[in-house]
């Protein structure tokens, strides 16, 4: 029998005291309210009261009607797109900052980051204010006689200009934290045995630096598959995303059962996203050495 | 620097314009708002009229001060929870090597990967149908500390693995008990890294809208009164109410980016 004293002196108890008091409370105010919408997902709601009743009806209105298989495709290109866009815009800026930043690469880095913190909404209605119909670009090109450019008034290409600005942030971060323990001179071992710089980019830089690009492109990814604020403001009346009826299902019609299967399904498409990123990191070809940190 | 070739040249400008360009993206529409909030022409500013009508339209709006101090209270409230248990989780992560530390690392980076809707509707039903907990502020404080913690946690797991757990033996071989060790030897060392993610999960939660909008209830905080105004279209409010926002959030900002050289000196970083 091991005493109390013993107890409290192995690092295995301290360890466990340190970290428990967090990890419990994501266990009760994160992963128990997921299992709770879950548990929701297969009751009905009638007249905005959840009645345990239990029933697949949700999922076979989700799953099965074309509105909302619509609404899920739309999220699923846009998601798809704007993270394109921001890993292919954030590489190259990332690179140089890392690379070539020296001694202000923190302040840089952070200066992208900085508006992340300006809230959402926020942000949103600056881009509404450059974008929309009175917007400056706008009242712009009409000041100097030009017509406006209708594919930037409400529409999914705004949608999608305001979600590359809201979520490149954590592309450029993520890539720009794997460059930084990346070890440059590999490509100039690369580069004295011949190899032109986009083999070298694509035989070491990107396979040695994809555990930070694919956590980038998640984190782009996840946000804006469940967009509801930047659609409503700047995709108009076609620019509504999977985002915008889940949100209404716990607004006006309070359908709660309905909403929760909703957020189900939003959470298991993440997942799946999630999951074939995974499967295409390859641990040793990323450099993993077997340090945890 | 070493020697650039006239091709790596290209490149190197390329990059540079494109960050360029990205620094002008991104600060453009927040610096033009701001200017706009002091224009009484707001749809074409040029020449522009400048004017105080919006910041005293903001001021006497009526839930301008109260979702001020809502906001207030749930940043503050949820700072505090997030940096607390980040900091200890991340002290408890890298001192102790345990087998486990994997697992948690995993359970405190997870809400980064949930969508910030899915945090405030499932908090929403959690709360309400089985807490029993109307929205409030509790509430909302409660629910923006999951993806907050993330944060802090980042904030303060990036200083700390510059930290030399030496130092904590040491003060251990002279026979300091561990919560004596934690406050005078861990905690004076670290702390920049503690109020950063405070500072952090602070702004985070002032801001947030998913989140708050589904826990607070009828209780207007900033982001909500925002999105409510929003709705209805823009209003010249507006533009004073992110104008304040803004200044405020750069000033905590910078506060942090001195607090990140403060740490890393503290942490014994001598530069490259």
């Amino acid at each position: 029998m091991v005493s109390f004293r013993e107890l409290r002196q192995s690092p295995n108890f301290r360890f466990v005291m340190l970290t428990l008091p967090g990890a419990l409370f994501l266990l009760i105010f994160l992963v128990l309210p997921l299992i709770s919408i879950l548990v929701f997902s297969f009751w009905r709601t009638e007249s905005y009261q959840l009645i345990a009743d239990w029933n697949i009806e949700n999922y076979k209105t989700i799953l099965g009607q074309k509105t909302y298989l619509t609404f899920m495709w739309r999220s699923l290109v846009m998601a798809v797109s704007v993270s394109l866009v921001c890993l292919i815009y954030a590489y190259p800026v990332a690179y140089l900052v890392a690379k070539r930043g020296g001694r202000y690469r923190l302040i840089l880095v952070l200066l992208t980051a900085a508006p992340f913190f300006t809230g959402i909404i926020l942000r949103v209605t600056a881009m509404q204010q450059i974008l929309g119909p009175i917007g400056l670009l706008n009242m712009a090109l009409q000041a100097f006689g030009f017509e406006p450019i209708q594919i930037l008034m409400y529409s999914n290409v705004a949608s999608a200009i305001g979600l590359v600005y809201l979520w490149i942030p954590f592309m450029v971060l993520a890539i720009y934290l794997s460059l930084l323990n990346f070890n440059f001179e590999l490509l100039e071992v690369a580069y004295v045995n011949g190899a032109k710089p986009w083999r070298a980019f694509l035989e070491i830089t990107w396979p040695l630096n994809w555990i930070g690009t694919a956590i980038g492109i998640v984190l782009v990814f996840i946000p804006t598959f469940a967009a509801f604020v930047t659609p409503r403001f700047l995709g108009g009346v076609n620019g509504a995303l999977y985002g915008n009826i889940l949100e209404h299902q716990f607004g006006a019609t309070g359908t709660w059962a309905l909403g929760s299967a909703m957020g189900v399904v939003l959470f298991f498409i993440c997942l799946i996203f999630i999951m074939i990123i995974w499967r295409t990191i390859n641990l040793q070809r990323s450099g993993y050495t077997g340090e945890e940190f | 620097m070493a020697a650039v070739s006239p091709k790596e040249r290209v490149v190197v400008v390329t990059q540079s314009s494109l960050l360029v360009f990205l620094y002008i993206f991104l600060y453009f529409p927040i610096f033009f708002i701001i200017y706009v909030s002091f224009v009484d022409n707001t749809v074409w500013p040029f020449p522009p009229v400048f004017t105080w009508e919006w910041y005293e339209r903001l001021w006497i709006m009526s839930d301008f001060h109260l979702g001020l101090l809502n906001s207030f209270l749930i940043g503050i409230g949820t700072g505090a929870l997030s940096s607390i248990f980040a900091a200890s989780a991340a002290i408890g992560l890298l001192k102790y090597q345990s087998r486990l530390r994997g697992l948690f690392a995993v359970l405190y980076l997870s809400p980064l990967f949930v969508a910030g809707i899915l945090i405030g509707i499932s908090s929403l039903m959690f709360h309400r149908n089985i807490l029993g907990l109307p929205g409030n502020l509790t509430s909302a404080i409660l629910a923006n500390t999951t993806q907050a913690l993330s944060f802090a946690f980042l904030v303060i797991l990036a200083q700390l693995t510059r930290y030399d757990w030496r130092m904590d033996e040491a003060a251990m071989v002279f026979g300091a008990r561990p919560a004596r060790c934690f406050w005078e030897v861990t905690l004076p060392t670290i702390w920049p890294s503690v109020l950063g993610a405070f500072l952090v999960s602070f702004i985070l939660a002032f801001n947030n809208l998913e989140v708050t909008f589904y826990n607070v209830g009828a209780i207007p905080t900033l982001p909500t009164i925002a999105w409510g105004t929003l709705r209805h279209g823009i209003e010249p409010e507006l533009y004073s109410l992110a104008a304040v926002i803004n200044g405020l959030v750069f000033f905590i900002l910078i506060i942090l980016f001195f607090l990140i050289r403060i740490g890393f000196v503290r942490l014994g970083y001598r530069g490259q």
